[in-house]
């Protein structure tokens, strides 16, 4: 009874928040909304594919794939098929979702098999390769459109509908991850000849992790498509699948809520940059040798002061105050260089700084922001906590 | 559903296919430089160098600023390349890109050696986004530059004399004789026209009714000739060579030479095997692997830059920018990867196989599907013989 | 009855005969060695019995069912567990979830009912959970049951794998060399683990030693290996004294 009355609350909970959202970004400007539409959309496709990926250890780099084979069954069905419906659009527009996802889902059946017989990097060839055949064989069909692309009907921007998927998606891996079911997933990605002495279907394993990692980005591609109304292939393009690739890595693989924050800070910072405003040249380039400085000292400070937390941090603060005084003085003196005058477009910066943020974060952190561990109070304030638990029994 | 086979091999030619098979060879040694790279990297440090086709881009960018700094500038009026700035531009793009390479490796991934290997990759895959975007704001605004093909002295806009003409079968000579006959005819009906032209006062577009005769005739004449050229040389199978392309082949045999040499003859090659092999015992045994590495950037990076240059001079109508790279690169590792990766002839073998198998599509009238071809093979081949051609899959020890 | 048959079991590895026409019988109950020197084929006839490799001919029989190239997984579910000798923990694992994983064959709910957390996925995970803990008891782990795998001391792993291969509740255990690199203290007590396991789990144990001590003193037949072929087979006595066997691990001609 307890449990039945968690799961309603839950659940109303959950249906409850995709509306608040909705309601609030009504408020909003279409491009608010679109960017919400977006996030949410980001948030379903990393954590799908650190299903793959992260939890399963199936190297997949082409991931943006199955998001293009769902919101082209989308865009296919409502060219096809909705102008005979007669329900209501949101009732297509959920029926899109599983028309999307179950078409993904056997693309993502199709691109598992190589994986029994293929690991590590040659998987991940295969996965990239099969991203850019299924774009290119779009490209060159007739009833999609080409390279021009489909305009989609109905085009309906419902965000609640977006915010629930990425619900949905986090909710399942999550339940996955806390019962034993989700084990055998761990374990395929650990070690393949142990799992299967130890009974795990190991075949079965990875093409369900494939199944349902696709299915959810060919969920999410169908209500992109419908949310925005016309699809191309161009966005599609590899650096769709590497951009969702690097959610997964930068969240800590197989952390589902550091999928989550990733996903959503990757996002953030490029859109965020689109209205930067000019940048004087001088103070690009004093950024940028400066952090290559004060990446090199917090490595430094990582790899050789083993002091405990708080010094550190201290540490780290005293380096951020250094880079950014240092930051203002270079951008002074190389303002007096006539060739550091020029400004350059704050929006041309947006994906520069993208891949900046990658690297400084993977040289600082190269297992991720939340490595293996899941977001949690406890684990946020451990450091914090003065007594440290010691293992018992393990000896050196 | 899908239109894979507009014509099903209907339209094929096979006329043309002696040319693009030569074709496909020559873009498969460019491919072939960029996988050595992708290959010797792979080989020494398990790591997909991602970045590697940005470093092509860099090199096409060097060869491209060392061409302007020779004064082939856009809009130049020299006349005539020399031997000197091909050399220059090649050795210059090699040292740009071997320098590039090193210091790539040495900031982003040497920090990141005893890492997850999926963490190098993401800086990997950083690293070339940086470089594509970052050069847009650093690289010429991003603004798509050609090299001017005139820096090469094999270079002349008569394709007779730029080309080397191979004939595997020649023209119907009998109707080639009358097409000459004709061209004397259409030249008559030039003259003709020029002058009335000249009379009528220089206007083509306001010609009187004779002047509109005596163009018309001449058009038709042309065409006349046309048609009859098309219909001599119908059958004939012809292979035009551009020599610049024919010293970029000569150039990659040589370099490739070279290279083999290099690692299986010398001390540093020895090195650079041992480490591909064994990264640890290698450095047990006394070898300096840093060094090693930084040398297998230098070199891998150097080839990308001697292919850039000559992708960028030779192929005519190519435009450089910061996505120079992406393709080629992409195409170069899974070059690398078809002929096993770590394997360098396999890279070789890989990348001509790649360039022909990309022409061979093309000429199939697959045009559209030229780039998907790479991956279609890949998988193929990765699926049946997953260590690849030369590459033998490793058993794992239980 | 026999529980493991081996019949003529032949592998090669292009020109290597690794194991060449090798038969002996398990019964149950039985606390059966392979000892032999290095290289001899004994790890090998391990991953034959396990389907890891399939044999090139000859043919293998567990509880009277030919398992002759049957899945890993499938030999697993059938009742045979192993651990290895170069050991393979799911290293990020902690202590506890590695022996839940290896009760993945008794799982009775479905993965769906895992996605959306159903009261039958949650009780049966508490009750995994619960036997998972009994194991570790058995192989004296209970008190690191949430530290990381990788994290433990070397005959402490060696004893999660025990655990873990017990947990999929198998009639054959392997064990391939549990006592590499151990201390005799250890390795005290590591025997009469094996002796417990076997009377109070109802295992049949097959175990693959290098130390002689070790083996003589637990083990109630003895099959010795050497360059993939039978060299001798009988009680540890007879074992001991064999001059084929003193030949093998001395290095002398015969």
């Amino acid at each position: 009874m307890k449990f039945l009355a968690t799961r309603v609350l839950s659940i109303l909970a959950a249906i409850g928040f995709s509306f608040l959202v909705q309601k609030l970004a009504e408020g909003q400007d279409s491009f608010t909304q679109q960017l919400l539409v977006l996030a949410s959309l980001y948030v379903t496709l990393s954590v799908s594919l650190n299903l793959i990926n992260g939890i399963t250890g199936q190297f997949s780099i082409g991931h943006a794939a199955f998001y293009q084979v769902g919101a082209y069954a989308a865009a296919y069905c409502g060219t096809a098929f909705y102008p005979n419906w007669h329900g209501s659009p949101v009732v297509w527009l959920l029926l899109m979702l599983v028309v999307g996802g179950i078409v993904a889902a056997i693309a993502g059946f199709i691109v598992g098999l190589p994986s029994l017989r293929l690991k590590g990097d040659y998987l991940a060839v295969v996965t990239m390769g099969f991203g850019e055949i299924v774009r290119i064989v779009v490209q060159n069909q007739k009833v999609l459109g080409e390279s021009g692309g489909l305009s989609v009907h109905p085009h309906l921007q419902q965000i609640w509908v977006v915010v629930l998927l990425a619900i949905l998606c986090i909710a399942l891996c999550r339940n996955l991850q806390i019962t034993a079911h989700g084990l055998p997933f761990l374990a395929v990605r650990e070690d393949e000849v142990a799992s299967a002495a130890m009974g795990v279907n190991v075949t079965k394993t990875k093409v369900i992790a494939f199944v349902l990692g696709s299915g959810f980005a060919g969920a999410a591609g169908a209500a992109y498509a419908l949310q925005l109304g016309a699809i191309n292939p161009d966005l599609f393009r590899m650096d769709q699948s590497f951009i969702i690739l690097t959610m997964v890595v930068l969240g800590g693989t197989g952390s589902v809520t550091g999928s989550v924050l990733a996903a959503l800070l990757l996002f953030y910072i490029p859109e965020k940059m689109r209205d930067l405003s000019d940048v004087r040249l001088s103070v690009l380039v004093s950024i940028l040798i400066s952090v290559g400085f004060a990446v090199a000292a917090v490595r430094y400070v990582i790899n050789n002061v083993h002091k405990p937390i708080k010094v550190r941090a201290a540490y780290y603060a005293g380096i951020t105050a250094v880079t950014a005084v240092v930051i203002t003085i270079l951008g002074k003196i190389l303002q007096l260089v006539p060739a550091f005058q020029t400004s350059v477009e704050g929006g041309k910066l947006r994906l520069v700084v993208f891949a900046g943020v990658l690297i400084v974060l993977m040289l600082i952190r190269p297992e991720g922001i939340f490595a293996h561990h899941e977001f949690s109070w406890d684990w946020l304030l451990s450091p914090l906590k003065k007594k440290r638990t010691k293992l018992p029994g393990v000896s050196a | 559903m899908l239109d894979l086979a507009p014509h099903l091999l209907a339209g094929l030619e096979i006329s043309t296919l002696p040319q693009q098979l030569v074709t496909g060879l020559l873009i498969g040694t460019i491919y072939a430089l960029v996988a050595l790279g992708y290959t010797m990297v792979y080989g020494v440090l398990k790591l997909i160098n991602f970045a590697h086709g940005e470093v092509f881009m860099l090199g096409a960018y060097a060869a491209l600023l060392i061409s302007w700094s020779l004064g082939y500038t856009p809009g130049n009026s020299l006349e005539h390349g020399s031997w000197m700035a091909l050399i220059l531009m090649l050795i210059g793009a090699m040292i740009v890109c071997a320098l590039i390479g090193m210091i790539i490796e040495r900031l982003a991934y040497r920090p990141m050696r005893n890492q997850a290997r999926i963490a190098s990759l993401i800086t990997a895959i950083g690293v070339s986004l940086f470089l594509q975007y970052g050069g847009q704001i650093f690289l010429l605004n991003g603004t798509p530059q050609n090299i001017d093909p005139k820096v090469s002295p094999f270079y002349s806009s008569d394709p007779t004399v730029g080309n080397i003409q191979l004939t595997i079968k020649g023209p119907n000579k009998e109707l080639l004789a009358k097409a000459d006959q004709m061209s004397s005819l259409v030249d008559k009906a030039k003259t003709d026209y020029e002058a009335e032209l000249k009379l009528e006062g220089g206007d083509e577009f306001n010609l009187q009714p004779k002047g509109k005769e005596l163009r018309d005739l001449y058009r038709k004449e042309q065409r006349d000739l046309e048609s009859a050229k098309n219909d001599a040389n119908k059958g004939a199978i012809l292979v035009n060579l551009p020599k610049g392309q024919v010293f970029m082949l000569g150039s990659v045999l040589i370099i490739m030479v070279g290279l083999t040499w290099l690692v299986m003859f010398t001390r540093q090659g020895r090195a650079m095997r041992a480490v591909s092999l064994d990264f640890d015992s290698a450095s047990l045994m006394g070898i300096n692997v840093n060094a090693v590495v930084t040398f297998t950037f230098a070199l891998g990076s150097s080839l990308a830059g001697a292919g850039a240059m000559m992708a960028a001079t030779f192929q005519s109508g190519t435009k450089i920018d910061t996505f120079f790279g992406v393709l080629p690169g992409v195409k170069a590792f899974v070059a690398a990867v078809l002929g096993g990766i770590g394997n360098i002839p396999g890279a070789v073998l890989g990348g001509i196989l790649m360039g022909l198998a990309e022409n061979l599509v093309v000429w199939a009238g697959y045009g559209g599907y030229k780039d998907a071809i790479a991956f279609v093979i890949l998988i193929a081949i990765l699926l049946f013989k997953p260590g690849g051609l030369l590459g033998s899959a490793k058993v794992e020890k239980v | 009855m026999n529980l493991l048959k081996l019949d003529k079991a032949t592998i090669k590895f292009g020109g290597l005969i690794a194991v060449n026409e090798v038969s002996f019988e398990i019964n149950k109950g039985d606390l059966f060695g392979l000892i032999g020197p290095n290289g001899a084929g004994k790890t090998t006839c391990f991953n034959l019995i396990t389907g890891v490799y399939k044999p090139t001919s000859g043919q293998i029989s567990f509880d009277g069912r030919d398992i002759t190239g049957t899945p890993a997984n499938k030999i697993a579910n059938l009742g045979i567990a192993r651990t290895f000798q170069n050991i393979r923990l799911f290293k990020s694992m902690s202590v506890l979830e590695n022996v839940v994983t290896a009760g993945y064959l008794r799982h009775k709910t479905s993965m769906a009912s895992a996605f959306f957390y159903l009261p039958s996925a949650i009780k049966e995970n508490e009750q995994l959970k619960e036997e998972a803990m009994k194991l570790l008891e058995v192989v004296d782990l209970a008190h690191v049951a949430d530290v990381r795998s990788c994290d433990l001391a070397y005959g402490m792993q060696r004893r999660l794998e025990i655990a873990r291969a017990m947990a999929t509740q198998p009639q054959l255990l392997l064990l391939d060399e549990p006592a590499a690199g151990m201390n005799p203290q250890e390795k005290e007590e590591l025997n009469a683990m094996v002796k417990k396991i076997r009377d109070h789990h109802n295992m049949t144990v097959l175990l693959i030693e290098h130390d002689m001590r070790f083996v003589m003193s637990l083990c109630e037949k003895i099959f010795v290996l050497d360059h993939g072929e039978e060299i001798c087979f009988g009680p540890p006595e007879k074992v001991r004294n064999d001059p084929k066997v003193i030949a093998a691990y001395l290095g002398e001609a015969v």
